[in-house]
């Protein structure tokens, strides 16, 4: 139980008739990367905004660092909301500093901490320009150091990389993953699978505020995806269709990929193409997070 | 303690607004520049003695004229250099069109006609370059009417200082009592301007600031910010600090206000300026207007706070806010019913309900002094529908922040009160 960072147990929140989380129920252990995914509308934000004591769930259980909702020391979070919101007018520094002293860092702390992390992100010379003067990847950066800058051993990151370009983007997944090295934990929400794949080591999948499944990164991909093969060949390969051991085959022009049966072996496939045509190349392909994804939530619905 | 954070953020926000510099330092300038300099611009005279000529053809006016232009400058010099022109008959018209050309000339500044008709018809002439100082010209209008009528009356053979003295007016003292049964002077002229302004400077400043602390909300949602915020500070926190951070900001301006206006009452009151006696305001009253905008700030600024909560665009809560600004006004309506009858039995009873009470109450301290009774009363009412509104804005503004859309009806903004409890 302690080794649990969150526990939610059977939450539900309603707006009106609608009813955006239903009897949700996962837990998060400390010192992991955990990945809450789903399509739009599913319940994430909400189930975040619950576990940041911003809503109140109307049924249900939410611990968060081993204390219940009402007693959870807010300053050891750290919370990046979806939609992202600074004082325009406020100049970078002093935004920081206070941001920082509301999570309860004493001012000169603040003051330093926010030189180090503006310096680490190649903003330091912004620090006396208001925030409206910023681009809006700058602003991205800003606001993401406010929800580390006091240190939070809980991050939750809703949506961490929606709207940063891709150099931006590989130095906030930098800082992520150094933070989780130091045996921080971290949430974060997301609908971009390749992020997922690359830096959570569990998942959870949300889909119209339930969990469709959930585990280690491994163990779902285990668990509900197939086998497959990758192939490219010079020559007819349209027999490979008939094979005992394929499911189906889909033909993406250059490449063919195939679906293999439960439990059939990949190298018999290999031999039974060789023996027709040239191969040049042979893959076993991993079920991507991204098809399990979409396989489960179109099931579900 | 993070509440200080918010206040102090709140506070620094506002104060270094150029608009709040300017208006905090404008405000008292204007309001001097358009009661004060007028009046004191009149009493200002330049260091210069006016020559005059005064011609007359009645040949009797003028020496009369003369004499009694003994003025003198505050340098000492004589004021006007006058010389009587006796033009009897038909040498008027001569006389005067000669010492016009030497206006023209610029040997003189003012010539004073006066035709024989005076003594029957009431008419002279004041000739001038540029001399419109309108103390000159009543000046000039005192002592020939003086002389004129020395004139008619010797005229009946009658002494002049002896009539003076027989018709001379009356004045009435106003003099009013006091809670304690006491008598005080009274203006009642410079009462109703004191009331007005005080009552206008105390309802601009309610509904400024309150105004100011609903658009802050309704921003704060729009960016975004405000879910930041609640995941650092409780809903409470965040609204006592902007309820205290934005009332200190405008508790610092008026505060300016009132001392510079204190100053201008003391100065007033110290006799330095004769016409400025009229502005003396005893200085209690300035505390009370302070006193009156706290109590005032905390009751309309919580409901226009949970205006702002609950809306998600400002047009929104214009319609909203006309909830509470109408009620405001109710005390600018009854103004004159006030300045009447102060005591009346409808003035104490707006004064002591809470929505209308610190502009009623205010103007009533400052008509005449209420019973202290009433004061308190007053006041712990107040105190005690901001405990209330605080109490509903709390529950309220959990709610509404976190909601975007439509805005509520006031149904919906019950049921999430209800909600909250």
């Amino acid at each position: 139980m302690a080794d649990n960072a969150v526990e939610i147990e059977g939450i539900v929140k309603r707006y009106g008739d609608f009813t955006a989380v239903d009897g949700l129920s996962f837990s998060i252990p400390r010192g992991s990367i955990y990945g809450m995914l789903g399509p739009n509308g599913a319940g994430k934000s909400t189930t975040i905004r619950m576990m940041m004591r911003i809503m109140l769930p109307d049924a249900g259980r939410i611990r968060v660092l081993g204390s219940d909702l009402a007693g959870v020391d807010l300053d050891r979070v750290g919370y990046l909301p979806e939609e992202r919101g600074l004082y325009k007018k406020m100049k970078v520094g002093d935004l920081l500093t206070f941001f920082g002293q509301i999570k309860g860092v004493e001012k000169r702390e603040a003051q330093r901490r926010a030189r180090v992390w503006l310096e680490r992100l190649g903003l330091f010379d912004r620090v006396l320009k208001p925030v409206e003067d910023l681009s809006k990847g700058m602003q991205q950066k800003v606001q993401f150091i406010t929800t580390v800058l006091h240190e939070p051993e809980l991050l939750i990151l809703d949506e961490p990389f929606s709207g940063l370009d891709p150099v931006n983007a590989v130095a906030i997944k930098d800082i992520i993953l150094d933070y989780h090295r130091r045996g921080n934990t971290i949430i974060f929400s997301t609908h971009q699978m390749d992020q997922v794949e690359k830096l959570c080591d569990q998942i959870c999948l949300i889909n119209r505020g339930q969990v469709l499944l959930s585990g280690t990164l491994q163990a779902v991909k285990k668990q509900y995806g197939h086998n497959g093969v990758a192939l490219r060949v010079v020559g007819d390969a349209s027999f490979l269709q008939s094979l005992p051991e394929v499911a189906s085959c889909q033909d993406n022009g250059n490449e063919l990929f195939l679906r293999l049966h439960d439990g059939a072996d990949p190298g018999r496939v290999l031999d039974a193409a060789r023996e027709r045509v040239e191969v040049t190349r042979f893959e076993v392909a991993e079920p991507s997070i991204h098809d399990i994804f979409i396989e489960r939530v179109s099931e579900a619905s | 303690m993070k509440v200080q954070h918010i206040i102090r953020r709140e506070f620094l926000e506002y104060v270094r607004r150029r608009s709040f510099i300017v208006s905090t330092l404008l405000v008292p300038v204007l309001m001097l520049v358009f009661f004060v300099v007028p009046v004191l611009f009149a009493e200002l005279e330049p260091d210069k003695t006016y020559r005059v000529a005064v011609v007359d053809q009645t040949g009797e006016i003028a020496p009369g004229v003369v004499a009694a232009l003994t003025d003198t400058l505050s340098s000492g010099r004589r004021k006007y250099a006058a010389e009587a022109v006796p033009a009897p008959g038909g040498s008027y018209a001569a006389e005067r069109t000669a010492r016009v050309e030497q206006l023209r000339a610029g040997h003189l500044d003012i010539v004073i006609a006066i035709p024989d008709t005076v003594l029957v018809g009431g008419h002279a002439a004041y000739i001038t370059r540029e001399e419109r100082n309108m103390n000159v010209l009543d000046r000039f209008e005192t002592v020939i009417t003086e002389s004129v009528i020395q004139q008619r009356l010797a005229g009946e053979g009658l002494d002049y200082t002896r009539v003076k003295d027989l018709t001379a007016g009356v004045t009435l003292d106003m003099q009013q009592m006091t809670a304690q049964g006491g008598l005080e002077e009274k203006s009642f002229l410079s009462d109703y301007g004191i009331v007005f302004v005080f009552t206008m400077i105390l309802y601009s400043a309610l509904l400024s600031w309150g105004m100011t602390i609903s658009k802050s909300i309704i921003e704060e949602k729009g960016s975004r910010v405000i879910e930041v915020l609640l995941s650092a500070v409780t809903p409470r926190d965040l609204m006592v600090g902007k309820l205290v951070g934005v009332g200190l900001a405008g508790l610092t301006q008026l505060s300016v206000w009132a001392s510079m206006g204190a100053v201008v009452s003391l100065y007033a009151s110290m006799g330095l300026v004769a016409t400025l006696s009229s502005f003396h305001i005893a200085p209690a009253v300035f505390l009370y207007l302070i006193l009156f905008f706290v109590l005032g700030f905390m009751l309309f600024s919580s409901l226009f706070m949970t205006i702002g909560s609950v809306c998600s665009t400002e047009q929104d809560a214009q319609q909203l806010q006309g909830l509470i600004t109408l009620p405001m006004i109710v005390p600018i309506l009854c103004l004159m019913l006030l300045l009447q009858n102060p005591n009346s039995t409808l003035a104490v009873v707006l004064s002591l309900i809470p929505m209308f009470a610190p502009m009623i109450m205010l103007a009533r301290i400052i008509l005449l002094q209420p019973p202290l009774w009433q004061i308190l009363l007053s006041v712990a009412l107040i105190l005690g529908s901001i405990y209330l509104s605080i109490t509903f804005a709390a529950r309220v503004f959990r709610v509404g922040i976190l909601m975007y859309g439509k805005r509520p009806s006031v149904r919906e903004i019950v049921r999430w009160y209800r909600l909250a409890g």
